[in-house]
């Protein structure tokens, strides 16, 4: 079990997957989960600078992360648009309690 | 060139579609006038394709290595099926006009119609099998939606829900063929699977074949899967004539004809085809003799004279099948559309109420005898030469107890349709009904239509030469109009068969004068029970119903819940990875 | 002595995280998310990756933290029910395993030689992925025509009169 550098980023790659994991299952408010979305993209951030790194060519793991940080700074914008209109229309942010749409 | 073409016979009925729905409902005029501009281009776009027929593909588009490349192949069988799609589209939307005049909801109507002519022509103009079930079920969506149409009756929503069943049942064989190809030959590419046949292995084909017969069999209502058709006379009478009449379930007659030259050889395919050809003109002829609804009589007829064009791919006439479809499409759309008129004009669809409406509707009336005549295979009009053309070479090259079903129902045609009209147009008056005459609309669709049934068995040449020459695997023979008309005229197979139908016509006409002409008695329950099979298809629907109602649950509408749903789907993907790769 | 240095920050990460995910006010788990950002920031730039790593802390820590905290002032920061829907300990296990398997899988993948000189991030973002460029305009833009649709006021629309 070697600990060189990438490894350890590795590793803190998938531990922060799986924090974001478990926000998702655990949280009940919605801009909460927009938050733990954040969280999840960091993640994704961290691993295709680190895939960049690997294979030698930065240029295009950071291109490709700073599209992705564009992409996810628009879906945390459109997110909180929609939590506040949910607000306005159902009174509460609770999870199960806007949860309409049954199968 | 070919190319421009092919797009735009495909993609103008969708822009068609798009521009309907966008209209609005408060614009109906301008609805209709788009409506039918945008069919009528995609008709002419179609006959003009005609000319461009190539068994080199005219669009070809390179998906990546996952889907191989997006082709479109207008060769003969395609570019014949488009044209009869678009055509008699075409005239399917200019009845519309008159049928659906007043409705409130056109701008769906028309799109679904639209759509519907679109995705035909991509299905037969499709040269990559993947694609080609891409259309396939945009098609099948769209039958069961314009089935619905009316969908707060009860009953079109159950046919729509029946139809949409038991044709994704074929959906689901189109699909194991086409994935099963793919194992064996690497590509979606038809002309691939035409090509490398004979050198696939055995097993592989035998499924593709009988995957493909039982695809073929579900999307043409044929035995045992004919119980939709009927049915499906729920929705409005244009949408009968263009889906299950002319376009849609010629769908599988399209695909066992396109891959005949692969699936020749297996071991009891053929006979198979015969067999499901010749079960469904049978008890399809049987059980239009005693239907009371004037639309089922003809449903259980386009099962019938499916049932021909299936067993003429069997004993190996894709040439007969295909002139047998043309003439088809054409007098059993005029049929629909002249019922359709009737039953506009009268507001029935019973066959008992109805009687002498021929007085009142003269022109509606001459329209109906001729796509009678021609169904039933009288000489000089279309129906005759392609259907002794279809009984010649099962005479030829099939059992001879096949040939003689065939012949029987040929009698049984003449006796039903021969029924239908008298109950129709003639005899007693059985209801005080109100008759208006046929719109400008509908007699243009009818004219054009009557014409169609004299004239189209004169294209045949012109049929076999763009069959043979832009269909490398078929190995088909040039044969002009001349000799295909002298050797029907002096096969002697022609002569027993006309004299079958006139026995057939005979045996009607007598019972017309005593007005007994209600069916048989002793053949009703059987019909009604569609032989035995509305039982299992009731069980199958609500088999159907029971699962999705239990699946259900699953969908619980709450985030936690399906996001665990997404990450277990991750962790059962990592399980099945590592147990793979032996890490 | 690098290890280290990765390993205490992406050790803070994981920490703030959590504290992110059971923290019982949105105002808290916001400054928490801050946080990350800067730590995770500072990783990417010990990388390599200077441009990056000022996006994502200008990004993470200066624009989402705004819009989360405007955000919860037109919604309101109620206190948060701790119960969860989904029983604490299946969440656990099943991510758990995620986790492991994950880890067991991809470790081995790593090489450990790192590579040598990168390409300048500005020629690769506009020579080989122009198309990427012209994918975030058209998100931005379409981001931007959601949100104004959004949080617009409710215009009565086609207020039809019955026909009659």
């Amino acid at each position: 079990m070697t600990f060189t550098p990438l490894n350890i980023i590795l590793l803190g790659v998938i531990a922060l997957l799986g924090v974001g994991f478990y926000g998702l299952l655990i949280t009940r408010n919605l801009i909460k989960v927009v938050l733990v979305l954040q969280i999840l993209i960091k993640a994704v951030v961290l691993a295709l600078i680190l895939a960049g790194k690997m294979s030698g060519n930065l240029g295009l793991g950071q291109s490709s992360a700073a599209t992705v940080i564009v992409a996810d700074t628009i879906v945390a914008v459109v997110g909180l648009a929609l939590g506040v209109q949910v607000r306005r229309r159902f009174g509460t942010l609770d999870l199960p309690k806007i949860s309409t749409l049954r199968g | 060139m070919a190319g421009i073409f092919v797009a735009l016979v495909i993609a103008l009925p969708w822009l068609g579609a798009i521009a309907v729905w966008l209209v609005g409902n408060e614009r109906p005029r301008l609805q209709h006038t788009l409506a039918v501009a945008f069919s009528v281009l995609t008709g002419i776009i179609s006959l003009v394709l005609l000319a461009f027929a190539s068994s080199e593909p005219a669009i070809q588009v390179p998906l990546g290595k996952a889907f191989g490349d997006l082709t479109f192949v207008p060769d003969g069988l395609a570019v014949s099926l488009t044209a009869i799609a678009a055509v008699v589209g075409s005239l399917a939307v200019i009845f519309s006009v008159d049928y659906m005049r007043g409705d409130e909801q056109l701008g769906r109507y028309y799109f679904l119609v639209l759509f519907f002519i679109g995705a035909m022509t991509g299905l037969v103009l499709s040269g990559n099998l993947l694609f080609t079930f891409f259309f396939w079920e945009i098609t099948a969506l769209c039958s069961y939606s314009l089935i619905s149409f009316y969908n707060d009756d009860p009953k079109a929503v159950a046919a729509g829900i029946k139809a949409l069943i038991i044709t994704q049942v074929g959906g689901v064989g189109l699909l194991a063929g086409t994935l099963i190809a793919f194992t064996s030959l690497g590509s979606f590419q038809i002309s691939d699977l035409l090509a490398k046949a004979s050198s696939m292995p055995s097993t592989a084909l035998s499924l593709i074949a009988f995957s493909f017969l039982i695809a073929a069999a579900a999307k043409s209502a044929q035995f045992p899967f004919h119980v939709w058709l009927p049915d499906a006379m729920e929705a409005p009478t244009p949408v009968s004539a263009l889906i299950h009449a002319a376009t849609m379930v010629n769908a599988g007659i399209y695909l066992l004809a396109r891959f005949y030259p692969a699936f020749e050889f297996v071991p009891a395919w053929k006979i198979s085809v015969i067999l499901v050809g010749m079960i469904s003109a049978l008890i399809a002829a049987l059980s239009a003799l005693t239907a009371s609804d004037l639309k089922r009589v003809l449903a259980y007829s386009t099962i019938s004279q499916l049932g021909y064009m299936v067993y003429a791919i069997g004993a190996g006439g894709v040439l007969a099948s295909q002139f047998h479809l043309l003439s088809h499409a054409v007098f059993k759309a005029l049929l629909f559309l002249a019922a359709g008129s009737v039953i506009h004009s009268v507001g029935t669809r019973d066959l008992r109420r109805m009687g002498r409406l021929g007085n009142r509707m003269p022109f509606v009336r001459n329209a109906f005898i001729v796509g009678a005549l021609a169904l039933m295979g009288v000489p000089i009009l279309n129906g005759f030469w392609s259907k002794e053309l279809i009984l010649e070479i099962g005479f030829e090259n099939s059992p001879i107890w096949a040939y003689a079903v065939m012949l029987l129902s040929a009698g049984l045609t003449a006796f039903y349709t021969f029924r239908m009209v008298w109950l129709v147009f003639f005899g007693r008056e059985r209801d005080y009904l109100h008759v208006h005459p046929a719109g400008p609309a509908m007699k243009v669709s009818l004219g054009i239509l009557a014409a169609g049934a004299f004239i189209t068995w004169l294209f045949f040449g012109g049929l076999n030469g763009l069959l043979s020459s832009t269909l490398p695997f078929h190995e088909l023979e040039r044969e002009s109009l001349l000799e295909m008309v002298n050797a029907i005229l002096s096969a002697p197979a022609t002569w027993l068969a006309l004299l079958i139908v006139a026995v057939g016509f005979g045996i009607s006409w007598m019972r017309a004068r005593s007005y007994a002409l209600f069916g048989g008695g002793w053949l009703n329950p059987f019909v009604e029970s569609s032989f035995g099979f509305e039982s299992l298809n009731r069980l199958i629907v609500r088999g159907t119903y029971r699962i999705a109602e239990g699946l259900s649950l699953t969908q619980t509408g709450e985030l936690n819940w399906n996001i665990l749903g997404i990450i277990s789907a991750l962790l059962v993907v990592l399980i099945a990875l590592w147990v793979w790769l032996g890490a | 002595m690098e290890s280290i240095q990765y390993a205490v920050f992406l050790l803070g990460a994981v920490f703030c995280a959590y504290r992110a995910i059971v923290a019982k006010r949105i105002l808290s788990a916001t400054i928490y998310l801050a946080c990350i950002s800067a730590l995770v920031s500072a990783v990417i730039y010990l990388l390599g990756a200077p441009q990056v790593a000022v996006m994502e802390l200008s990004v993470g820590a200066g624009l989402v933290t705004v819009l989360l905290v405007y955000a919860l002032s037109v919604v309101g920061d109620d206190a948060l029910d701790p119960a969860s829907v989904i029983p604490k300990p299946l969440a656990f296990g099943v991510v758990g395993l995620v986790v492991v398997l994950l880890g067991l899988m991809v470790y081995p993948a790593i090489q450990t030689n790192l590579e040598k000189g990168s390409t300048a991030l500005a020629n690769v973002l506009w020579q080989n992925r122009v198309l990427d460029v012209w994918i975030q305009i058209a998100l931005i833009f379409s981001g931007v025509m959601g949100v104004l649709g959004l949080l617009s006021e409710q215009t009565s629309s086609k207020n039809k009169e019955l026909p009659q």
